[in-house]
């Protein structure tokens, strides 16, 4: 019998199921511990009480954002996070409960603000009263999600995901290309959209800064996560839940599978229609850009990385990804409390490296690595490190000396960020030691090419990183922050 | 039990959310800066910031780009020559996406020490947020809107900015229209036009403007159009009839001109192409016998020599205009801050009465800006005569030649 | 008011059987380039159930290495070797690139995640392409290079092709290009290699047996870790032959040029019926001339939605993509 040197070593592959091992009865002393002291107690504190007293700390703390926050920040912190926060519970409902895989989820949206925009702006001179604008987008978008979902009833898993995405596609390709002539004026108004689309009035009350519509996307968002809330407790709910697990046998046990399938799609549908809407007129105006595939990825992101089904992993996945992903935007201002925070955030997971005295060689090291580094490189020639750094602050001098900052070599830039790729590859492979030893040039790397090639670009940065944070999340963490672990049986 | 819990959570929250909102929009202002944010003063100290709304990412970003590279050309320009120096804090506004330019917008507008604004580079755009730009007292001055409808209304429908906030350093789509159609017809003396525009507004307004300019004098148009996405045009190149005398391609994107001319060659089709001074890149857009309208750039002055020079020998124009934005922009804050204080109020001032002398502007033209309607398409916020489009032809070699 | 679908019929019939020709080259000359990037997508998801997003930008990074070696020797302007071993060491370049990306980026990010729940390798892939679409915006500046194949060898002040832009043969006076016999030859020849590979290598009956069942075949002594591997490999492989095709045949090299086609190509695996290799290449076939006849003949502004319309109906009418076997689910 050959050497069997192909099985799964024990701890090689560590999410792999282990073979006569429970899991979760190895893990109740670790349980046991995290549950002591001020955070366990905190945290079961947290964990018992209700629901609703949960929402309401969540939307307190919420209200009281525009008394501390600039309008700008309100802007982009605050509101953008509740309407992507929104959007996602929609999806949430046709992915996370029923497990229908929807790529075309973001022509929803546009439906409805499209509708809202042709039913209450200067396009054909219609106005009708918000109410009633808002209620026939939302039927117009559960409208044609209801003929989507006829599609489910023939399409499973995958093939149901692309012909949902040629939905959405087609959808930004109707309002940007085809804008048909009817009545006179192109019905969607090509790539320049729908301009000019009044803003809501609710019983006489306008609605026209910030602070307003944040408050309305509040109450929208809590009605629309206690109704989520409600629904994920009845009895649709859990007919969701059983055939987003196991569709054969939710079929077998009657559940009428298709017309929960439909059921799904129009309130996922609805929902988009309603924050399409809003969107709308927070615009004041509307355009095929606005409903491409980024936005479809961002909510993906948010609901997947939340944790499919959890209704509190939506919240703070859009809360993680939008303010990461506004705080990252240049023009958010505070670039020097970005060089600490990057800064800051190496040397914290330096902090997670075990022993302690690992951790304090790697810092140690690199530090000299790289003023060893400084002062070659400046004995050789002293335009590698004549630069300067950008928007440094009180720390430019103490760069300046340690990282090396070449004027003049053009092709620097690309040499230095492929090194530091390949080099984060090699670390992450090799163990032990080499590991060990590894990082501290990696390190002095990731401080090189921060400084010469990724301050200079904030924009395209925020994208590299935001990369990155998917790829390290799902390695930490892949059933999502707040999803359940999925056991599988063997 | 529960359910009831919850229900009274639910009243409370909504009951919460409603009593805060209702005191935060009546209550007197009761948090910072609720001054008025056009007046509000900045002391003039050694730097100044100016902001710019590109795209950075996205589909337009090789265009955004583009138009960063000039505009961080003129800072460190002027940063040379002038003691109070500028800074550009970038604004990332992802085109066509409008949702991030009126973020950028807001984030701009509560910036208090941020003085104007180069761009938004999107016609779209500068629609969506030009309002939020006025509360906050900014001025902006762009150099790639060209809606014709941003500036001089059109008949039963206002003008699409407000008047005095809204400048831009690039002439307008009529003002571009006219010289191409005339060229067209006069000069050339050709009759069977071809139009593909390629579905962004930037495109779109151009076509129609020369579309309908060259049927009112009687040549025989087709219109069609490509998506910015393909680069394969055969399909398109099929359906251009072969006796077609002149292809006009007001596209953005000069490589993409040159896959068509090298593509329409290839099937066997012998049409002039005509582009828009998106296709003025001389490095790039290199077909021989072919015509560009664009703004009358001296690609032989010094300060086009340094920029070749600072960016391995790149010779391209559509971002021009944003370094005369910039300029614009800090001679306005430079003035105003000749008694030690500025603010946003002061600087568009400022703007409104600017004259920057042709040498300056790079563009082939000095620099003023229109206080009123002005002849049939131009209104306050584009620049006074002489600014209009040349005319260039390729030579053989890619040498542009500039020929009206 | 007329009527658009009149206006269709005209151009059918003004184009007549010259241009029906003309479309129906340019579709299958694109539709194999497609095909080529959709084979690695149908592959890996035949192995790992897992669409690889990043797939797309790996044929941009092979249109990208093949375009730096171009420059490398002098660019399509003045070349300083011969044609032919310029173009095979571009090909060998830009393959041994792409596929050693390929390998790497399956043994960092998605390895890890063989066992974690469906969704999270494909937000893993996701972050991938992000990153490598990005990485490279930064480094180009967002700037569109230019194969410019169009001069090589040829003049372009007198608008003379070079070699590889003239034709090989004329049908009813319309050319067919030697760079298009080059294009749809080499995928033919790379996806009989494949189908052989699959079909009669041990390694093809590792493949097969590791995308049936992989815990069956890893305890059947199969280094499953080996075969993912090559899998990913091989499928980028493909991926940057035909990303430096797409560069000798049109040219256009620039950051975002995965995206579109690595959606395409990922519509055609699924529409011929993901998992499939047959159905990938039938698929991609398929996408090309549905794309070349629609703009051919609706033009541009409903082209588009009339592509996406006819992919729709092919899927309602055969809901497990063209060649796809109907599932037989195990109650």
């Amino acid at each position: 019998m050959p050497d069997r040197t192909d099985l799964p070593a024990p701890d090689a592959a560590p999410d792999a199921p282990r073979i006569g091992v429970d899991d979760w009865v190895a893990q109740a002393e670790e349980r046991r511990e995290r549950g002591r002291g001020v955070s366990g107690f905190l945290g079961r504190g947290w964990e018992s009480s209700p629901a609703s007293a949960k929402l309401l700390v969540l939307v307190g703390l919420a209200s009281t954002l525009p008394f501390w926050l600039n309008e700008g920040d309100l802007f982009s912190y605050g509101l953008y996070t509740l309407l992507y926060a929104t959007l996602a519970l929609g999806l949430n409902i046709v992915v996370g409960f029923a497990g229908l895989l929807d790529l075309g989820y973001v022509a929803f949206y546009g439906l409805g603000a499209y509708t809202y925009a042709l039913l209450s702006s200067e396009h054909y001179g219609i106005h009708w009263p918000t109410p009633a604008a808002m209620a026939a987008a939302m039927a117009v978008a559960a409208a044609v999600g209801l003929a989507l979902g006829f599609t489910s009833r023939r399409l499973l898993g995958d093939y149901l995901a692309i012909v949902t995405l040629f939905f959405g596609q087609a959808f930004v390709a109707f309002a940007n290309n085809a804008n048909p002539k009817v009545a006179g004026e192109g019905l969607t108004g090509g790539s320049n959209g729908i301009a000019n689309v009044d803003s809501l009035s609710f019983f006489g009350y306008e609605l026209h800064t910030t602070e307003q519509y944040f408050y309305l996307l509040l109450i929208v968002f809590t009605l629309a996560a206690s109704a989520l809330f409600f629904l994920n407790q009845s009895r649709t709910g859990r007919a969701w839940r059983a055939l987003r697990e196991d569709p054969l046998a939710a079929e077998a046990m009657s559940m009428p599978v298709n017309r929960l399938k439909l059921l799904a799609f129009m309130f996922g549908a609805a929902t988009a229609g309603l924050m399409g809407t809003i969107f709308a007129s927070i615009q004041t105006a509307v355009v095929a850009g606005n409903f491409d595939t980024s936005l479809l990825i961002t909510l993906y992101a948010i609901v997947i990385l939340g944790g499919l089904g959890s209704i509190s992993g939506v919240i703070v996945g859009a809360i993680v990804i939008n303010v990461t992903f506004e705080f990252l935007a240049p023009s958010s201002g505070h670039p020097e409390l970005k060089r600490w925070l990057f800064y800051g955030v190496i040397i914290l997971l330096l902090t997670r490296i075990r022993p302690w005295w690992r951790a304090a060689a790697v810092f140690v090291g690199t530090i000299a690595f790289g003023f060893a580094v400084h002062a070659i490189a400046h004995a050789i020639d002293p335009s590698w490190t004549s630069g300067h750094v950008v928007d440094a602050g009180r720390l430019a001098g103490a760069i300046e000396a340690w990282v090396i900052l070449p004027t003049g070599k053009a092709k620097f830039d690309t040499v230095v960020y492929i090194g530091l790729v390949a080099a984060i590859i090699v670390v992450t492979q090799v163990r032990g030691w080499w590991r060990t030893i590894g990082m501290i040039p990696t390190l002095y790397l990731v401080a090189v090419v921060w400084e010469n090639v990724l301050v200079e670009q904030p924009a395209v940065t925020r994208l590299i990183l935001f990369g990155a944070l998917l790829i390290a999340l799902m390695m930490a963490r892949p059933q999502g922050l707040l999803g359940t672990a999925r056991v599988e049986i063997v | 039990m529960r359910k009831l819990l919850f229900g009274a959570g639910l009243v409370a929250v909504v009951a919460t959310a409603a009593t805060a909102a209702i005191a935060a929009t009546h209550a007197p202002a009761t948090h910072a800066a609720k001054a008025n944010p056009a007046t509000r003063l900045v002391k003039c100290g050694n730097t100044h910031l100016i902001g710019m709304a590109f795209p950075a990412t996205g589909d337009a970003a090789s265009l955004g780009q583009q138009q960063l590279r000039w505009a961080l050309f003129f800072q460190s320009r002027w940063n040379k020559t002038h003691k109070a120096k500028i800074r550009i804090v970038q604004g990332d506004t992802q085109l066509p996406n409008t949702a991030q330019a009126l973020s950028v917008a807001h984030q701009f507008a509560s910036a208090t020490t941020m003085l104007g604004v180069i761009g938004p580079a999107g016609s779209q755009e500068v629609q969506d947020t030009v309002n939020v730009y006025k509360n906050a007292g900014l001025a902006v001055v762009t150099g790639s809107a060209t809606r014709v409808a941003l500036t001089r209304a059109k008949t039963g429908k206002p003008r699409e900015t407000p008047a005095n906030y809204f400048f831009r350093t690039v002439p307008n789509d009529d003002q571009q229209g006219q010289r191409v159609s005339n060229y067209i017809r006069k000069t050339l003396k050709k009759s069977r036009v071809y139009i593909i525009d390629d579905d962004e507004a930037y495109s779109q307004g151009l076509a129609d403007q020369v579309q309908k300019l060259l049927r009112a004098s009687n040549a025989s148009v087709t219109r069609d159009h490509v998506s910015q996405s393909v680069s394969d045009f055969s399909s398109l190149i099929t359906r251009i009839p072969s006796n077609t005398q002149v292809v006009y391609i007001p596209w953005q994107l000069a490589g993409k001109a040159q896959l068509f001319f090298t593509q329409l060659r290839t099937a066997g089709k012998s049409a002039i192409v005509f582009g828009s001074d998106g296709l003025f890149a001389p490095g790039t857009f290199t077909a021989p016998n072919s015509y560009v309208s664009a703004f009358p750039v001296d690609f032989n002055s010094a300060a086009l020599k340094a920029y070749k020079k600072a960016h391995a020998n790149k010779e391209e124009a559509f971002g021009l205009p944003s370094y005369t934005a910039g300029l614009v922009v800090a001679t306005a804050i430079e003035k105003a801050c000749k008694d030690g204080n500025v603010s946003r109020a002061e600087v568009r001032k400022n703007i409104i009465q600017t004259k920057l002398p042709k040498a300056a502007t790079l563009l082939g033209f000095a620099v003023r800006f229109l206080h009123k309607n002005s002849g049939a398409s131009q209104g306050n916020g584009d620049m006074a005569a002489p600014a209009n489009f040349a005319v260039f032809r390729i030579a053989k070699g890619g040498k542009y030649v500039r020929v009206s | 008011m007329h009527l658009p679908l009149l206006d269709i019929i005209d151009t059918i019939r003004t184009l007549g059987w010259g241009g029906a020709f003309e479309l129906a080259r340019n579709g299958i000359v694109l539709g194999s380039l497609y095909a080529l990037i959709a084979l690695g997508y149908t592959l890996v998801y035949g192995i790992l159930k897992l669409l690889n997003f990043a797939h797309g930008d790996i044929y941009m990074i092979g249109a990208f290495i093949g375009f730096g070696v171009l420059s490398a020797f002098g660019g399509a302007g003045n070349p300083s070797i011969a044609i032919l071993p310029l173009v095979i060491l571009m090909f060998l370049a830009a393959m041994l690139g792409s596929g050693l990306l390929g390998v790497v980026i399956e043994r960092f990010a998605y390895r890890p995640l063989r066992n974690a729940p469906r969704i999270a390798p494909l937000i893993s892939a996701l972050g991938v392409s992000f990153f490598l679409q990005n990485s490279v915006l930064l480094l180009t500046g967002g700037q569109r290079y230019n194969y410019g194949t169009f001069e090589l060898g040829g003049d372009l002040s007198t608008a003379t092709p070079g070699p590889l832009f003239r034709p090989a043969f004329t049908v009813d006076q319309r050319p067919v290009t030697w760079v298009q016999v080059l294009v749809v030859g080499t995928s033919l020849g790379l996806m009989v290699a494949l189908t052989l590979v699959v079909s009669r290598t041990r390694l093809g009956k590792a493949m097969r047996a590791t995308a049936f069942d992989r815990e069956a075949a890893s305890m059947m002594g199969i280094d499953t870790d080996r075969v993912i591997a090559s899998t990913f490999f091989i499928g980028s492989v493909l991926a940057a032959a035909a990303g430096v095709m797409f560069g000798l045949y049109i040219g256009e090299t620039y950051h975002f040029m995965g995206f579109l086609a690595g959606l395409k190509a990922f519509t055609a695996a699924v529409v011929g019926g993901i998992g499939s290799i047959p159905g990938a290449m039938v698929g991609g076939l398929l996408i090309g001339l549905t794309e070349a006849y629609a703009t051919g003949y609706i033009g541009g502004q409903w082209s588009d939605v009339a592509v996406f319309g006819i992919l729709i109906l092919v899927m309602l009418v055969r809901p497990n993509g063209l060649f796809g076997a109907r599932a037989i689910q195990k109650v």
